[in-house]
Formats: structure tokens, sequence, C-alpha cells
């Protein structure tokens, strides 16, 4: 009887403890602490809507974070990053899946000192039943598109307006121009 | 009595499908914090946690924020809040708004909505905004090392 018992409590905290989705999983490492290749299915959705119920036309048209709700176990899992090295998100590359069901391939990052759970770097993307992955890259190039102003040399978060304004505004340090003038004149000795 | 406990554990099997795997129930709160680049600080991709925040940070701060990685509260407790919409702004891909408080400790108050280990807020009204507090360049220099352009 007692292994009943206990078989019945291992079925009973399986979903509780951290699943394994790597599985099927080609995602590319990057070397961070507490990644791992992460492969699943889950429907494309506005966070703010979930957890609200204030829900615009098309999650939002791109204003918005996005999230993925999680087929297996409903989890709704945080994409943070796309996969460009270039200080670049997540959003616009499952925005044009609002709404719909998905197949997702990246890491997962996990960190409990830091309270990091369920947060993931998306790189590929594709509708369910499909079999044609789409890279999550193309925050750069939409960029670009946005800002034929700002075309250039160097990556496009030196060239662009937003971020050069706040500079000249306040600084590299934020502080203001003048602490950054004592700053740099030390750190460019 | 081992029956019993079978017919209590089938009992709690059955329940656990029903149960939601996590609720979303708001909570009005108000938290102090810095407005952070959630990405870098949760990876750690540029560093320690103390070499993300603050001052030394700032820059890397604005180019993820207007690169569209979600914005953060770091609160005084330790945990970080995403948020997702300020006083009515909801654009928290990128937007001016999040931009504008980049590495600021500000005071918020609004609702918190906890969601499979993650918090996520959404500000009511920004009551104080106390610009950037920790000055960690003093420590750090800047992170990344290359946010600032070598002079020509």
């Amino acid at each position: 009887m007692l292994k009943y018992f206990t078989a019945a409590l291992a079925l009973l905290a399986a979903p509780l403890a951290a699943q394994d989705f790597s599985e099927g999983s080609t995602a590319k490492e990057w070397g961070l602490y507490g990644e791992s290749p992460a492969f699943f299915a889950a429907t494309v959705v506005d966070p703010l809507c979930e957890l609200t119920g204030d829900c615009p036309d098309n999650c939002g048209d791109g204003r918005r974070q996005l999230a993925l709700l999680r087929t297996v176990d409903d989890v709704m899992v945080l994409p943070m990053k796309n996969s460009q090295p270039a200080f670049t998100g997540a959003a616009n590359e499952m925005l044009p899946f609002c709404g719909q069901a998905v197949e997702v391939d990246g890491l997962l990052v996990t960190d409990e000192e830091l309270g990091a759970q369920n947060v993931y770097l998306l790189q590929k993307i594709r509708a369910e039943g499909s079999s044609d992955w789409i890279k999550a890259n193309k925050w750069t190039k939409e960029w670009a598109a946005r800002h034929p102003e700002a075309k250039g040399k160097g990556p496009w978060f030196r060239r662009d307006p937003r971020i050069k304004a706040e500079i000249e505004r306040e600084g590299w340090l934020g502080l203001g121009l003048e602490a950054d003038a004592a700053f740099l004149e030390e750190w460019f000795q | 009595m081992p029956k019993l406990l079978l017919k209590a554990t089938v009992a709690l099997l059955c329940a656990a499908p029903l149960a939601p795997a996590a609720a979303a129930e708001g909570e009005r709160v108000t938290i102090t914090g810095e407005a952070i680049d959630t990405w870098c600080y949760f990876s750690g991709v540029m560093g320690g946690p103390d070499a993300v925040v603050g001052s030394a940070h700032h820059t890397c701060a604005l180019w993820c924020s207007a690169g569209g990685i979600p914005v953060g509260l770091l609160g005084d407790d330790g945990q970080v809040y995403m948020v997702l919409k300020i006083e009515g702004d909801d654009t928290s891909n990128g937007g001016d708004t999040q931009l504008a408080i980049a590495s600021h400790q500000i005071t918020a108050d609004g609702m918190l909505y906890k969601r499979d280990g993650i918090n996520y807020l959404v500000v009511a009204e920004v009551v104080a905004d106390d610009d950037i507090v920790r000055m960690t360049h003093e420590d750090f220099g800047t992170v990344p090392g290359f946010a600032i352009p070598e002079p020509k």
C-alpha cells in the first residue's frame, strides 16, 4: 500500500517541480548562468489582458509586452529577449502570432536568488502545425524601417534618436552633464 | 487506514488540476524601487546584480528600455516587479514613459499581480521620482565597459 501512496504523491508533486523542456530543442547556448534550452507549445498572449482583463485588439498592436501561455501546464512564460545580441526584446517577434498557437525554441533563464523564473530568450517561433521556423531576429530591421532618418554606421542603439536625446540631456551616467564631464576625464585617462 | 490514505491522495490528485495554477488576483501596493533593465539583471549577461543597476548601467538601461526589453522595478525588498502600465500608458514595449525613468528610483502606487513566479505591476500613480540614487559608476565605471564610445 505504501508504494501506491508514494507513487501517487510523486504524481502529485511532478507538476510542481521544475520541468525539463530541453527535448527537441535546438536552441543555441548563450553561456548564461541558469540558462536551459526549452522547446514548447504555447499560445501568444497579452499579459496585461490575462491579468487584468484590459484587452485591446491585436494584443495592443505592438505597444505591450507579450507572453507565452505554455500548453502543457498553463504557465505564463515571459520572453524578455529576442535572439539578437543587441539589447532587443522579444515582443515584436511574437506580435504576428497574437492569440495564436505556436511552438517556440529558446532558453529559459532561472535564478532563484534573483527571482528569475519562467523568463525566456526567444530564438525562433512557428505557428502550430507549420514546419517553417521564423528566427526571432527581426527587431533591428523593423527599427531601421521606422527610423530612416537615423541611417548610418554602427549599431542601432548608437543612432536611436530617443536614446541620443536622453544622453544629451542627462549624460551617459544619467546624473547630468557636469557629473559626466568629471567622470569622462577619469574614465578615458 | 491505508485505504483512507489512498482515498485522500486520489482526492488530492483529482482536485489538483482544478485549482488555478496561478491565480491573477490583484493586490493594492506601494513599491519603491529602481526602474531596471530586467534582462541584464536576471541573466547575468553583463555581470552580477550590483553592477547592472544605477549610474554604471544607465546607458545600457536606456538601450534595453528603448529596445523593448521589459522594465521592472527592483524593489527595496529585493524583488523585481515587471511594469506593464504606468499612469494609463500601456506602452511597456519600448515606450517613452518607461524610457524616461530608466535607472530612477521611483515610488509607485498600483496593483500587483503574481503569476507563475513573476510579479507584474500596473502603476496607477508615480508618487515620487528620486532620479538615480545608486552611484554605481564609482565602483564599476560603466557596465558594459563600451557604453561610452572612446573620444575621437
